[in-house]
């Protein structure tokens, strides 16, 4: 099931596991010949659907320059593709049935394989991407070098090419001002605190993402531990703020999250900024048990379809028409 | 900022710390991809797997900036590292005869030098 829709916690929403892997003597992406990455991308993709493990006919294939832009903003959105993916006329991308895996290929390396579940998950995740890099080595030779591991264009993923992370809602902290002492306090410690849409304190709707910002010297495993015991302890020190919240400014945290659901029910037209926060304060109202939704499409499914990106569909729209489409999508689903 | 363009500002930093070391070593040229130690400068980032052999000194200090380890001890994959698989199963393997013998328990001792023997005939020194 798509992450965004699956059951969590409340605090810690997805999880995500990359590796970053390269084909032996062939040059990066961003330096090899169009033919070149054409014959490349073939190789990586008949070592998933011509092997012989059932991965086989769980995953499809997508070129980029055969789809269409609201396709590709749609797969941006759901994490499936990074970004620069969106304008990379050479790219790809094998997804399973259940969009819990995504094959990169020609990113910014040959193969970028990715897990991403709903809920707080580090190590089923990652077994899973172990798993199918075990599968695609069979028959592909990895660049790999003895002393720094496996060989990415960026040095930043050189070593285990594993980026793990932790999408967590912390409406809370925020609001109690602690946010920027939990970015900061862990910052030094090879895990990155990042806002997922916007920066430190500013991140719109409250979510964060927390990450390992080194891929040298530590295991995948050993990486994964330290993730876990930074996101254990983010999720108590939320857990304390809504605590708190609660005992001692009830009425204020109650009358404050009502008023976000109800000018998210009732307005003609709203910013994504506006949206973002008012949908993260619902979440934070469900998640408490002061709110209860009964629409089609939860608080965060909202947030994600209406990015102005998506909103937009093909394009088109003026950002009066976006902020009237985005608020009837909310009105009709929340 | 975010941190991709705060480390690009760190390897500027680098490059003119080692600026005498880098025009002195890192003058060669990729033979796979064509790339110099310019190049890696102005982009932050390698042309080919080759290029981390071609420049090993500025990889080794670049990859000891950004991670504080220039040492790979994570995951090895079974094809192109089954040799690294074998030579790591090897030192593992010295250090606990090592123990072994340190702490007099020489049955233990006897079953590894035995394993140790039967890895390195089979070609791995």
């Amino acid at each position: 099931m798509i992450w965004y829709n699956e059951l969590n916690d409340g605090i810690v929403i997805s999880t995500r596991v990359r590796l970053a892997r390269n084909i032996d003597k062939t040059p990066f992406p961003a330096t090899l010949g169009k033919d070149d990455k054409k014959k490349v991308t073939q190789t990586i993709c008949d070592s998933i659907l011509k092997s012989n493990s059932t991965l086989s006919k769980d995953f499809k294939l997508y070129k980029l320059n055969e789809m269409t832009e609201s396709e590709k903003t749609a797969m941006t959105e759901e994490h499936l593709i990074s970004p620069q993916m969106i304008n990379n006329p050479d790219g790809a991308v094998l997804v399973n049935n259940d969009k819990t895996m995504s094959i990169m290929l020609m990113e910014e390396d040959h193969i970028r394989l990715q897990i991403i579940k709903g809920g707080y998950c580090l190590e089923e995740a990652y077994d899973l991407a172990d798993k199918v890099d075990d599968v695609m080595e069979e028959s592909l030779s990895y660049a790999f070098n003895e002393k720094f591991g496996y060989l990415t264009a960026c040095p930043t993923n050189a070593g285990t090419g594993m980026r793990a992370s932790v999408m967590m809602h912390l409406p809370a902290l925020v609001m109690t001002g602690n946010i920027s002492r939990v970015v900061q306090s862990f910052s030094g410690m090879g895990i990155a605190v990042r806002g997922l849409y916007g920066e430190g304190t500013d991140a719109e709707g409250a979510l964060y993402q927390i990450s390992n910002s080194i891929t040298m010297g530590l295991s995948e495993r050993e990486t994964i531990e330290k993730l876990k015991s930074v996101t254990d302890k983010i999720c108590d020190m939320e857990k304390q703020a809504r605590d708190m919240l609660l005992k001692n400014h009830s009425d204020d945290l109650k009358d404050k999250l009502m008023r976000s659901y109800g000018i998210l029910k009732y307005a003609v037209k709203i910013t994504s900024k506006e949206a973002k926060t008012m949908l993260s304060d619902v979440m934070l109202g469900q998640n408490m048990g002061i709110i209860k939704c009964d629409g089609k499409m939860t608080p965060l499914e909202l947030m994600i379809k209406t990015a102005p990106s998506v909103i937009s569909g093909n394009g088109g729209l003026s950002p009066n028409e976006r902020d009237k489409k985005r608020a009837e999508l909310i009105k009709e689903n929340l | 900022m975010d941190i991709f363009s705060e480390l690009l500002g760190m390897f500027d930093e680098f490059d003119n710390v080692f600026s005498v070391n880098t025009s002195q070593k890192e003058s060669k040229t990729c033979p796979v991809c064509g790339y110099r130690w310019s190049d890696f400068n102005r982009s932050g980032k390698f042309g080919c797997p080759e290029c981390y052999k071609t420049f090993e000194t500025g990889a080794q200090r670049v990859l000891r900036q950004i991670h504080s380890s220039s040492n790979h001890t994570g995951k090895i994959p079974s094809k192109s590292g089954a040799e690294v698989k074998a030579k790591r199963r090897l030192e593992e393997l010295r250090r606990k005869l090592k123990e072994a013998v340190a702490s007099e328990d020489y049955e233990t001792a006897a079953k590894l030098h035995s394993e140790i023997k039967q890895i390195e005939e089979g070609g791995i020194k």
